[in-house]
Order: structure tokens, then C-alpha cells, then sequence
């Protein structure tokens, strides 16, 4: 690894290990190295699980490892800088935005959700903001609302010096339309029916319930139409510089279907395909980004279970 | 005669013409026929009509059809939905707008791959007929390929009208749901400033002012002579060959415009005033420059589009489509409807014209007629009966006729007649965009000396009031003054170039004079229903165009 310009020993020590023990700093969503909710925490290696066999918007993540001894004010060491950036230049051809999230490693690393607890930066622009965004993530790790959600939750998680984090950067897709699905109908019960909702834009308005989304319900083999409701859309969240912004819906598209049947039925197949991988009913939200679907989280549907 | 007036014909008494035109809602056109119409002009318009609007309407499927009528010697339209049931109604409706939907894409490679080229044959074909050499029986097989050519234009007018009219609508109505515009002013920006014949005639006539302005002899007579004296004036003078050579060459391509649509007013190719008056007054203008104002304005447009699309990242793709094709739609749509008023209002229509006036001098010389321009108080059917029947007399008919035009001369028509039907006007984007092309009833004024009517072109203006009863009345229209009208149309738009503002009785946002004001940077209210009538002619006026008001300063 040539390219570190040492900052202090706490450099020079993971560099070493580095070298000597071949952990990697970084690792890409989807490859076997990224599954470890150890190293990756339990939302990126959950996300890397999928990238292996679905779409989602490709990222790397800055493993907890890597992290491992960085306290506050954070300013990563040189030799991580120069990782990340090079990770970052493979990651986005030009300056398309990027998302910084944290993600937590506790000691099971399975369900910690850490949910509005650590920072998400949307619309990450350009190196410079990049690394600031990488930063303040780790630096809200030891906010104090994160350190006494920790401490409040210290049995669940175990010691608080054991939890530690992980980065994860991903490409930010321009979501054209944001779909929540489900393989089985969270309403009736019905195990044969998938429900898939969408609306226009980001995913807030669909996730969030401020708009009444289109509805479907669909057969598992996505060909069979049993019900469709098109809803009035009036609002949408849109990128806008430096994160989001809610906006009218336009006139010509508030009535008009947010999605083709065609892909209606490419939603159901995704959840169909989910449900039968992960062995249970999931809720999913995926969006349509230039015509491609982008699968970007699959929970279980907790009320069925 | 269809109408017959009470006691000293104070109040009008219209006696329909059909049954159930009583049942009917009649609105005055004067946007397009100020004046009262001759038995041919209305025959001019009901095959202009029902061979064009109708079989277009018909063509993409539409749900209402247009009527017309000659009530009180006025030009009067209605549209009537067909008889249909509301659910199939609105059924046909949705059907027909995917129709036009449809050919919104399609209008600029239709225009100039199908309808342009066969325009331009039909024109081509009458310009070779010789009108004066030809037989009795030549002519008169001309006239009936004549009429047949007249349905046929009024047909394209219509098939390029539809589309053209819902794509200007749709822009704006998206346009102002996109940004929250407050006018309609704003989203015409943005399709200003398109080289069309008409800004090319405006540039030609602009050149030929340049070269009057360096040859003193041309220079002299333009600044000195009367506009109806200064073609024999140069004529007489060999220093002026070269000069009389372009401005005929510029006639023989532009000059095919008349006073208002239709086929009654000479066209500038038989009475060039209106063109010499431009001259006179460009002349008078040296410092301005009519090219870098057209750039000016296509710089805007491409600013405000550049803005527009700036403000639309990060919008779903479909909304950026959507953008995208109605603006690149009603870019094409508002070219056209400058293109298809020179080919087809103005050029095919003086074609017709010139048929007309031939067989009017033939008839006039048999002593059918007084003179030939009587032709226009015959029916179509009723000139072609004249014509193959030696002998026949018509100008005691013609005389009654004249006789019944100069009964109504003075009366003051309603803006409606028949029915009013019971809800509002159909709310679909055609009709918004009908409502924006004929202008909504103005809004009250309650203050003394202060007009409402339509924004049409931004801006405020202090100055003269001209107002202006037809083209020759134009000519007392000095640069800096403000243009008062019922109506303008393209013979009228070399006046805007000197004009400091315009106010008209008629039209909307998307009429003839709107659209032109904006070509031509000057502030326009439109359809303010009155002001001919109450502005008097010298007051000064304050116009202003973003606001559609108009206020007398002193009588």
C-alpha cells in the first residue's frame, strides 16, 4: 500500500496490520468480505448479501476495522483518505451523488437499527464533500445521543465498547419512482397476494405515507392483475442540492399510473423471488431509476410473523 | 333574408337560420371578421369550416363540431357537442385527445414533409394559370378546381390548427404547474424569437428601408409622397428601377396578406400602402435593428429554456419528458402558426381571391354586374350560375343586398346570441386553449377611465391613442403611438414594428396580435371588448401589457 502519507502512529499501526494480516480497509457491496456484520455492521452486510444476487445501487464500505481507534474530531488518517477517494473515483464515473450512511456493528450483528440515532448524508457531491461526509458519520458515532442510546441499550448490544461502525457510501440512484412491496398481503393476510405501492420520486413521500401511492395487487407470477388503484399523487420528494425537497406532483403525471403493467409485474417477481431466498414474507422498497429497477432494502413483514 | 329587425331596428330581431339554432350559443367573431360579410365571404367561411374545421374535427375523432352563421350581416361561430350521451361524450373526448396527443410529434414533419410541399403545388398551379388569357370555359373549369383547392386548404388549415392550438395550450398549462407562473406571458417566452416568414418578411421590408435610405431620389419620394403615390412616383423615375424591382420581388413573395382574413380585402400585391407606410416608417427609425431584436429575443427564449430544465433536475424522468416533448410540440406549434397563416390564411386564400376578382371583371364586362368587386355579394353558387348563363342580371339582387349591409351598418351586434347552455364551457385542454385563443369576456372595470382585458405582451407604454378602423385607417399611425384596434391580422404586423403599444377589442393571449406584440417587444392588452369604443382617438393612454390594463390619462 504505497500510497499513505503517514498522519501519526495510530496510521502507522493499521497500516502495518494492513500489510501484514491483508484486511482490507474497504470493501465492495457484494463481495464475500462485505457479508461480515462484523467488519461491515448489519446494514451494509445485509445490502452486500443482496447485491449478489439482485440489484442494488453498487457502494463500498469503509469497514468498522478500518475505523477501529479514530476519535473524535475525526480526520481520517491519510492513508484511509487516499482508500476511500479511490474507491469513490471507481464508484462514480462523474460527479453523480453519492449517500454516506453509518452502519453499526453490535455483537450479534444482526438487527441493530440505530434508526435517526447516527447521521445519513444525502446527495454527497465530490471528493471534498465526500470525505466531510465520511467524517461527521463516524464523529455522530459518538454523539452524545449515540453514546446514551447505547448505554440505555448496553445489555442488548453487550459492552459499549464493543459496538463499533462501519461507513458505507453508495451511489445515490435519482429515483424516477419509489416502490414499497410486499410478498404477501399485509392487510388480508393472504399469502398468494403481493401488494406493490408506488408513487413518484424519492422514496420519503411513498415510505413516509404523505401521498396516497398507486396500488397493486398481483399473484406471485406477477401476471395476474386482481386489483389496481391509481392514486392521486399531489406531493413528491426530490433531490435537490445538498439532500431533498418536497414539491407539487406535476398536473400531467398526478392521475397518470407511476408505473407500466410491465413493470408492476418486474416488482412482483423481485418480491416473489425474495420471499422464496429469504424463507419468509418481506417488505421491500426498490425504485425505477432510467428505466432500471434498484432493489435498495428487504425486511421481514414483522406483522405475519 | 334571414333576419328581419323590429320597429326602427333599434333592437335586433335574428331569425334563424336552422332549426335548433335557437337552442344554440352564437359568440361574434370579430377577431377574425370585424366587419360585416358579404354573401360570398360567408360562403368563403362555411367552406372554411365545415370542409375544413369539421372534416379535421371528424379526422381526429372530435367530440364537438363547429357551426356557422351570417346573423345580422355578422360573422357568428358556435361549437356544439355531438349528440351523444355525457359518458360517451366524455368517452369520444378522452379518445380525442390521445389523437392529437398523437400528432403533437408529428405536426413539423407533416408540415413540411406532406402539407407544405402540397401547398406550395396548389399555389404553384394557380400562379401558372393565366387568369386574364384563359377561356370562358377554361376559367370556368378553374373555378370549380378553385373551389375544391379551398376546401382542401381549409382542411390542412385544420389538420395543422388542432394539434398546433392543444400544443401551445398544454405548454402553457404545464408550464405554469411546473413554476407557478403568473401569466401565460411567461411560458410564451420561451417559444419566441423562431425565424418564421413573418419575421422574414419584417427583415426584408427592414432591408429594402436600408437601401431607400441610401438612395436620395427613392429616400425623397418615400418621405414626401402620400402612401398610395409613391409606386406611380417611382415608377416615373428610371433612378428608381433597381429599388421598384426588389420591392415587387418582395410582394410577389410576402405581399400576399390582407386587411382581415378572408377573401373580400386586396391584398398588398393589388394595394401596397401598408407595405410603402412601413417604409415610411422604418425610414424614419435609423437606429434600430430588427435582426439583433430577433436574437435578442431567441437568446431569451434559449436563457429562460436552459432556466427551465435547471429547475426541472431532479424531477422524475416522466416529468422531464413530459416537459420536454409538449415544449419541443408547442416550439414547433408556435412556428407554425406563423407558417401556416403566410402559406394558407394569407397566400392560398389571395390565390382564391384573384380567381374571383377574374370571373367578377368578366360578369362586370357582360353587365351581370356593376363592377367586378360586386362578385363578393354573390354566393358562390349563385357567381358560377351567373357565369355559365349568359344574360343573367344580378345587380338588382346586388343592390338589395348592398342595401341590407348599409341597413346594419352602424347597429351594434351582441357579442352572443341563442342559448347560453347551462354549465361551464367544457373544461379540457382544448377548449382552455380556445379560451386563450378567442379571449375570456374582459374582466369589469369599476374605475373611471380604465380598461381590463388580457395581458398579451409584457411591458408598459405611455403614449397617443390611435384608434384604427381598418389598414388604410392605419396609415395616420405615427412611430411612438399606441395602436388601437378591434383586431389585427398579418397585414397588419409591419405597424407593430413603429407602434409604441396595441390594445384590441378581440382575442387572447394566443391570438394573431399577442403574438406578434411579443415578436415585437411592444405591450399589448387584448380582448378588452371595448376599447375602440371608448378610448377616443388622440387621448394619451398608459398601457400595461403584464397586467392586461389600459388607462386613459387625458382625452
Amino acid at each position: 500500500m504505497g500510497c499513505s502519507i503517514l498522519s501519526g502512529s495510530k496510521g502507522l499501526q493499521r497500516t502495518m496490520r494492513l500489510t501484514s494480516e491483508g484486511i482490507e480497509s474497504i470493501v465492495r457491496l457484494g463481495e464475500p468480505a462485505c457479508h461480515d456484520p462484523r467488519s461491515t455492521g448489519g446494514k451494509a452486510a445485509a445490502l452486500s448479501r443482496l447485491a449478489e444476487h439482485f440489484v442494488v445501487p453498487s457502494g463500498f464500505c469503509v469497514t468498522s476495522t478500518a475505523l477501529a481507534g479514530i476519535a473524535p474530531p475525526v480526520h481520517l488518517p491519510n492513508w484511509l483518505r487516499e482508500h476511500v477517494l479511490e474507491a469513490y473515483r471507481k464508484l462514480v464515473a462523474t460527479d453523480s451523488p453519492v449517500a454516506v450512511r453509518s452502519s453499526a456493528v453490535d455483537e450479534d450483528g444482526a438487527s441493530s437499527s440505530f434508526a435517526g440515532v447516527h447521521e445519513t448524508f444525502l446527495n454527497v457531491h465530490g471528493t471534498g464533500a465526500l470525505v466531510a461526509a465520511v467524517e461527521r458519520c463516524l464523529e455522530s458515532f459518538f454523539s452524545p445521543r449515540a453514546l446514551s442510546y447505547r448505554r440505555e441499550r448496553g445489555a442488548e448490544y453487550g459492552a459499549y465498547e464493543d459496538v463499533r461502525m462501519a461507513v458505507l457510501v453508495q451511489q445515490q440512484i435519482a429515483s424516477d419512482v419509489s416502490i414499497v412491496a410486499f410478498s404477501a398481503n399485509p392487510v388480508t393476510r393472504r399469502r398468494d397476494e403481493i401488494v406493490v405501492t408506488a408513487s413518484w420520486g424519492l422514496g420519503e413521500s411513498v415510505v413516509g405515507g404523505t401521498v396516497t401511492p398507486d396500488t397493486w395487487i398481483v399473484d406471485h407470477s406477477g401476471e395476474h392483475l386482481r386489483e389496481e388503484r391509481i392514486g392521486d399523487k399531489r406531493r413528491m420528494t426530490i433531490a435537490s442540492e445538498g439532500g431533498s425537497r418536497e414539491v407539487d406532483v406535476p398536473r400531467v403525471l398526478r392521475n397518470v399510473p407511476s408505473l407500466g403493467w410491465e413493470q408492476v409485474g418486474e416488482v412482483a417477481r423481485l418480491a416473489a423471488r425474495l420471499e422464496e431466498q429469504t424463507g419468509y414474507p418481506v417488505d421491500i422498497e426498490c425504485a425505477y431509476a432510467g428505466g432500471r429497477l434498484y432493489l435498495l432494502q428487504c425486511r421481514p413483514i414483522t406483522t405475519l410473523m | 333574408m334571414s333576419i328581419t329587425t323590429s320597429g326602427a331596428g333599434v333592437i335586433p330581431v335574428v331569425k334563424w337560420e336552422k332549426p335548433g339554432d335557437e337552442q344554440m350559443f352564437w359568440q361574434l367573431d370579430r377577431m377574425h371578421f370585424p366587419n360585416q360579410l358579404s354573401m360570398m365571404e360567408h360562403d368563403f367561411i362555411r367552406t372554411f369550416y365545415s370542409q375544413g374545421f369539421s372534416v379535421a374535427a371528424e379526422g381526429y375523432g372530435a367530440p364537438i363540431r363547429p357551426h356557422v352563421r351570417r346573423f345580422l350581416t355578422r360573422h357568428y361561430l358556435a361549437f356544439a357537442p355531438l349528440p351523444l350521451s355525457e359518458t360517451e361524450l366524455e368517452d369520444v373526448g378522452k379518445r380525442f385527445e390521445q389523437n392529437l396527443g398523437k400528432a403533437i410529434p408529428e405536426q413539423g414533419k407533416r408540415w413540411e414533409q406532406e402539407f407544405l410541399p402540397e401547398i406550395r403545388a396548389l399555389i404553384g398551379d394557380w400562379e401558372a394559370f393565366d387568369l386574364a388569357g384563359a377561356s370562358d370555359a377554361q376559367l370556368l373549369a378553374h373555378w370549380d378546381v378553385t373551389i375544391q383547392r379551398l376546401a382542401r386548404l381549409s382542411h390542412i388549415h385544420f389538420q395543422i390548427a388542432l394539434p398546433m392550438l392543444l400544443s401551445i395550450g398544454l405548454f402553457d398549462e404545464i408550464y405554469t404547474d411546473l413554476f407557478g407562473a403568473e401569466s401565460s406571458l411567461e411560458s410564451m417566452r420561451l417559444l419566441q424569437g423562431m425565424p418564421t416568414m413573418t419575421t422574414r418578411m419584417g427583415q426584408e421590408l427592414w432591408r429594402l428601408s436600408r437601401i431607400a435610405s441610401n438612395s436620395p431620389t427613392v429616400r425623397t419620394i418615400l418621405e414626401e409622397q402620400a402612401a398610395a403615390d409613391v409606386v406611380p412616383a417611382l415608377e416615373r423615375d428610371p433612378a428608381c428601377a433597381s429599388f421598384l424591382a426588389e420591392f415587387h420581388e418582395f410582394l410577389s413573395q410576402y405581399g400576399h396578406r390582407a386587411e382581415t382574413w378572408g377573401i373580400s380585402y386586396p391584398s398588398w400585391v393589388e394595394d401596397p400602402s401598408p407595405a410603402i407606410k412601413s417604409l415610411k416608417d422604418f425610414l424614419s427609425q435609423q437606429s434600430r435593428d430588427l435582426a439583433a431584436e430577433l436574437q435578442e429575443l431567441a437568446e431569451e427564449r434559449d436563457r429562460l429554456i436552459a432556466g427551465a430544465r435547471e429547475r426541472l433536475v431532479g424531477y422524475p424522468a416522466q416529468a422531464r419528458e413530459q416537459f420536454e416533448f409538449i415544449l419541443a410540440g408547442a416550439s414547433v406549434a408556435y412556428y407554425l402558426s406563423e407558417e401556416h397563416g403566410f402559406w394558407i390564411d394569407s397566400y392560398g386564400i389571395d390565390c382564391v381571391r384573384q380567381v374571383i376578382l377574374e370571373v367578377g371583371r368578366r360578369l362586370a364586362a357582360r353587365g351581370a354586374l356593376e363592377t367586378g368587386d360586386d362578385i363578393f355579394h354573390l354566393t358562390f353558387a349563385e357567381a358560377r350560375d351567373t357565369y355559365t348563363h349568359p344574360g343573367t342580371d344580378r345587380r338588382g339582387l346586388i343592390a338589395e343586398r348592398k342595401a341590407e349591409l348599409a341597413a346594419y351598418r352602424e347597429l351594434q351586434v351582441p357579442p352572443v346570441l341563442g342559448t347560453e347552455p347551462p354549465g361551464p364551457p367544457p373544461d379540457n385542454p382544448l377548449f382552455r386553449t380556445l379560451g386563450k385563443f378567442f379571449g375570456a369576456p374582459p374582466p369589469a372595470s369599476d374605475e373611471p377611465g380604465v380598461l381590463r382585458g388580457a395581458a398579451g405582451s409584457a411591458g408598459q407604454a405611455r403614449g397617443i391613442a390611435r384608434v384604427v378602423r381598418s389598414l388604410a385607417d392605419a396609415q395616420r399611425l405615427q412611430p411612438g403611438e399606441i395602436l388601437v384596434t378591434e383586431t389585427t391580422a398579418p397585414a397588419w404586423t409591419p405597424l407593430f414594428a413603429s407602434a409604441a403599444a396595441v390594445v384590441t377589442d378581440t382575442g387572447g393571449v394566443l391570438s394573431h396580435c399577442a403574438v406578434v406584440a411579443r415578436e415585437y417587444m411592444i405591450p399589448a392588452v387584448v380582448g378588452t371588448g371595448v376599447a375602440t369604443a371608448v378610448i377616443p382617438d388622440g387621448a394619451t393612454i398608459e398601457v400595461d401589457g403584464s397586467a392586461g390594463v389600459v388607462r386613459v390619462v387625458a382625452d
